[in-house]
């Protein structure tokens, strides 16, 4: 037993070590000064300094870390709360209930997956204009009230559709409809999935670039991506180092968010389920 | 297990919370002043050129209490996504900044102001050499300004070229032929290191060896002003350096766009690079405070090199308040204190008396790129050749050309000829 | 909202159907749920698809209003551009490297993590991180760092003797760059393998080990088939992702898909053609087609799961 236990952490450690090299590399580059930044290849900084933080503290753009921070953390924490409510009300009435249409209107959710950004982003654009919502944070947070992400409308079909009938129908006996039945029964049984969710539109939604560009305009309204890239202009001298070190500074309440969520991830459903 | 339940509600509460707070104060976004007019100027670039432009809007608000400006700024490839997208929408910004690149594009699809009728009265230009002024015409119409002034340059590190026994022409009246440069790049080579950066991979350079035959880039047509057979000789010229070792090996020529990070001069993998001088202060930080710049070599009388402007300041069609823009425009470029806050940000000042104000008064890496600029002001011709639209695609064509030739994908000849066929085709949309 | 109960069978406003009100809900409650999809749907999705399918019609400079061509844009696409099939092949190269690669690994990363060891749960954290950072441009440039010539990667490989010089540079192996970032995020999928893995019940495990089933036959007749609706989802979005591919290779080739168009993904010649091209119809058209693609091979996928997915919620 104890071998095998060996043998297991080993396996992992290595892994571990393979897996969070670039991010150790990350990090030193962040402690590194602007000419070994990109062109000194070794892991550890020859000099290390931590002028690229101080920078980064000094502000960007005249508003501080902290101001981007928040606002990044505003529009994803949003866009969690869009999403975990529009989609799981998207997935039920997908998965469980039946009505005129189900079958193409779910094919087509599937299809608006594939749609690639960049051709729909103009004539998106045009309705936030004429909406008269550019340079505010309702183009990145409305459309998650709207269930426009089919990946957790799919994602959670598919965990409601591995979810045992007999739930339901328990449920139905005992006088629910199909609103209560939702409401005490599919939903806390959707935990994990809504956990999932929640994490993953948190980081998506925290990370996309191209959507924070375009309608976000005045800086006092960046989020913290929005501001790194200031830092790499190729026309100009780029500083890297700053860069770095604030992705460092962004990557660490990312980490902590997902750390404190990732708890509610694995715990089975089936198994609370049937011995519930 | 209800327990959590609860505290997990209690978290979408508190979210729930937070986000209606902060799409509250999000979403405030009028702050034009009743009665003023707002226009708003974007430009690309970094921190620095950000903070100085910026203090000198302030300064131009203070002058004009009547104007308010916006300002928005972004890396150079998110800049343009991003301007593309807003003119697109319907929401373009009054003062644009562009490049050689995009001037011809956006004059073409009619996104630019003809602002000839606004020189001498809004826009004043008296302090801007005609030979620089012509780099903001399309076809004979003033369509932007000049925001600066740069010319092609050699970057070299002269500890790499004494030690392989070789000087560079740095100076006034110095100049080398092709041969002799050949020469020196072959002797820094035999030290370890290549002479310079592959350059055949930009078309910025072949345009400068194309005027040296005479010839231009692109004809006053929009069409293609040189043939494959020009194209081939470059492009040989550069084989045989790069046999020799005597230029960059293609791992690190097919990295190069001009940029610090990118540079094989500044990852030290040559002694030189050929650029424009605007970069010279971003190798100095980069690379190290001894780098030094030189003129491009010559076998005639014509240099091949121009004075060009690096950016220029173009008003949109669409505007709502032209007049303003250009006001702002006219500002950024005459305007003494505004001079003297920009600096050279965006290259050397265009007005030729904020130039020798600023070069007068240059310390350090700003003295380097004056200094340079006065010691080729004799030889370098004037900023025509406009790159029109299409010229885009045909730049980068030619580079991925390029990269199929270093690799040896494909030959000198038949790249030569693809380069041509395809850029035809590019600009003839 | 609970008129589904309080409803008589018979006695209601809507047309009588024959199946008794009280255990199956009318096709109010599921519009009803499903309203704020179609919202968006008609309004965020709809209209701009409709739009960028008539532009995939017109030449649209983004700039002057679009004119029409007819099938201009796609005959040009499929009969005079070599560059968009050359894009096509690196990307169903990029495909089918990454997406099972990607997928292999986590699954099999999240069967050990499935084992009941201390720190289990830190390391389940921990090789979920790449995925974090993977989207972000700072990690596609530090990757791009790595794999250069000199860097980490070049300098692990010549240690093992196999000296292939930096990979960035190179445009034999420039691709392998851009696939190594995607499967080294493969925490995500990982972690919904895992969810999944945790939902099967450990009584078909003791039940399949007391009829004599080795590890091998354990994960067969009972992991996989059980994993079988996840692994599709999986599959299936793991593709569309790898389809739409972007920011990596866009970093790590700076924007230009390079060297030699070796990291030209499809993504990346469309943006180039309608951005820096504003040829905006004909990226739109490469779009449609991208989207037919992804489209007919979702639909294989779910075809060809009908034999092999097994849905213990809807058990006959």
């Amino acid at each position: 037993m104890t071998r095998r236990s060996w043998a297991w952490h080993l396996l992992m450690v290595v892994i571990l070590v393979v897996l969070l090299y670039p991010v150790g590399w990350l990090v030193s580059a962040s402690f590194k000064p602007a000419e070994e930044v990109l062109t000194g290849l070794s892991l550890l900084p020859s000099h290390p300094t931590g002028d690229n933080y101080t920078q980064v503290f000094g502000g960007v753009a005249g508003y501080s870390v902290w101001h981007y921070f928040a606002n990044s953390v505003v529009i994803s924490v949003g866009a969690v709360v869009g999403n975990v409510i529009s989609c799981s009300l998207a997935a039920y009435a997908f998965a469980r209930l039946h009505f005129r249409g189900r079958g193409p209107m779910f094919g087509f959710m599937l299809s608006t997956i594939m749609l690639p950004q960049h051709v729909v982003l103009i004539p998106q654009y045009v309705i936030f204009q004429k909406l008269g919502m550019v340079d505010t944070f309702w183009p990145l947070v409305l459309p998650k009230f709207l269930a426009t992400d089919a990946f957790f409308v799919f994602l959670m079909v598919q965990f409601i559709r591995a979810l045992p009938g007999e739930l339901d129908e328990a449920a139905t006996i005992d006088g629910c409809g199909p609103v209560r039945t939702f409401r005490y029964v599919i939903a806390p049984l959707l935990r994990p999935a809504l956990i999932t969710t929640a994490i993953f539109t948190f980081i998506w939604t925290w990370n996309d670039f191209f959507s924070q560009l375009i309608y976000l305009n005045d800086p006092g309204r960046f989020t913290l991506p929005l501001a790194l890239q200031i830092f790499v202009d190729q026309t100009s001298q780029s500083a890297f180092g700053p860069m770095f070190a604030m992705s460092v500074l962004a990557l660490l309440p990312i980490g902590l968010f997902f750390f404190a969520f990732q708890r509610y991830l694995v715990e089975g459903v089936a198994t609370s389920g049937l011995k519930g | 297990m209800n327990g959590r339940f609860g505290g997990l509600r209690a978290g979408l509460v508190a979210m729930v919370a937070v986000t209606l707070a902060g799409l509250v104060t999000g979403c405030g976004g009028g702050d034009a002043a009743s009665g003023s007019t707002t226009i708003r100027f974007v430009w690309w670039g970094n921190e620095d050129r950000a903070k100085v432009t910026k203090a000198a809007v302030d300064l131009f608000m203070k002058d004009n209490p009547g104007i308010t400006v916006q300002t928005e700024y972004a890396a150079y490839d998110a800049y343009f996504q991003k301007l593309s997208t807003q003119v697109a929408g319907g929401a373009s910004p009054d003062l644009i900044q562009l490049d050689r690149a995009t001037l011809g594009e956006y004059q073409h699809r009619h996104v630019l102001e003809d602002l000839t009728s606004s020189v001498g009265k809004t826009i004043d230009v008296t302090g801007i050499a005609p030979t620089l002024l012509a780099g903001g015409q399309v076809e004979g119409k003033q369509y932007a300004v000049p925001g600066g002034q740069t010319t092609q340059m050699l970057a070299y590190d002269p500890a790499v070229f004494t030690k392989a026994g070789v000087e560079p022409p740095s100076g006034p009246g110095k100049s080398w032929t092709w041969a002799q440069f050949g020469e020196a790049l072959r002797k820094v080579a035999a030290t370890g290191v290549a002479g310079t950066t592959d350059f055949g991979w930009a078309i910025d350079w072949f345009e400068v060896w194309l005027h040296q035959q005479g010839k231009q880039l692109y004809g006053d047509d929009g069409k293609l002003g040189f043939t494959a057979a020009d194209l081939t000789r470059f492009w040989t010229l550069t084989g045989d350096l790069r046999a020799a070792k005597a230029v960059t090996a293609p791992e690190v020529t097919t990295k190069m766009d001009g940029s610090m990070p990118n540079s094989g001069l500044v990852t030290k993998h040559a002694g030189s690079e050929v650029n424009y001088d605007s970069s010279l202060t971003a190798y100095l930080s980069s690379y190290g405070p001894g780098i030094k710049a030189a003129p491009l070599p010559t076998d005639g009388t014509t240099s091949g090199m121009a004075a060009m402007p690096p950016v220029t300041f173009a008003v949109a069609q669409r505007s709502a308040h032209k007049d303003a823009a250009a006001k702002l425009l006219s500002f950024l470029v005459n305007n003494p204190e505004a001079g003297k806050l920009l600096g050279v940000a965006r290259g050397l000042p265009p007005n030729t008396a904020i130039r020798e104000q600023v070069c007068g008064a240059a310390q350090a890496a700003t003295k380097a790129v004056c200094d340079y600029e006065k010691s080729v002001a004799d030889r370098i011709g004037p900023a025509t050749g406009l790159w029109p639209t299409g010229s885009a695609a045909v730049k980068r064509d030619f580079q991925r050309v390029y990269d199929d030739v270093i690799f040896g994908r494909t030959s000198v000849a038949d790249g030569a000829a693809r380069v041509v066929q395809t850029a035809q085709q590019s600009l003839g949309s | 909202m609970t008129q589904a109960v309080l409803d008589r069978p018979g006695g209601s406003v809507k047309p009588a159907r024959p199946v008794p009100r009280r255990r199956r809900a009318g096709q109010g409650t599921g519009y009803l749920f499903l309203s704020p999809w179609l919202i968006g749907v008609l309004v965020l999705t709809i209209g701009p698809m409709i739009a960028s399918l008539y532009l995939s019609f017109t030449d649209y400079d983004l700039f002057d209003a679009p004119h029409w061509v007819g099938f201009d844009n796609y005959v040009t696409m499929f009969t005079r551009d070599d560059r968009f099939w050359h894009a096509t092949g690196v990307t169903a190269r990029y495909v089918g490297l990454s997406v099972p690669l990607k997928l292999g690994l986590a699954l099999a990363v999240a069967m050990l993590l499935n084992r009941a060891h201390r720190g289990a749960g830190l390391y389940r954290s921990a090789f979920y991180a790449p995925s974090l950072l993977g989207a972000s441009v700072s990690l596609a440039l530090v990757w791009r760092a790595m794999f250069s010539t000199g860097g980490t990667a070049d300098r692990v490989l010549a240690a093992f003797g196999l000296g292939t010089g930096g990979w960035v540079d190179r445009p034999q192996f420039a691709l392998l760059t851009v696939v190594a970032l995607a499967v080294w995020q493969f925490g995500a999928p990982m972690v919904i393998f895992l969810a999944g893995l945790k939902q099967i019940p450990k009584e078909l495990y003791e039940a399949a080990e007391l009829d004599g089933a080795g590890p091998v036959r354990r994960f067969r007749s009972v992991t996989l088939p059980m994993l079988s609706p996840v692994l599709l989802f999986n599959l299936v979005l793991e593709t569309i992702h790898a389809f739409q591919s972007f920011t990596g290779a866009f970093v790590v080739s700076s924007g230009r898909g390079g060297p030699s168009d070796s990291t030209l993904l499809y993504t990346l010649y469309l943006y180039q053609r309608g951005f820096t091209d504003f040829r905006m119809g004909f990226a739109s058209a490469m779009a449609w087609v991208l989207l037919v693609v992804i489209g007919v091979l979702t639909a294989l996928l779910f075809r060809g799961s009908r034999r092999w997915v097994f849905y213990a919620g809807e058990g006959r």
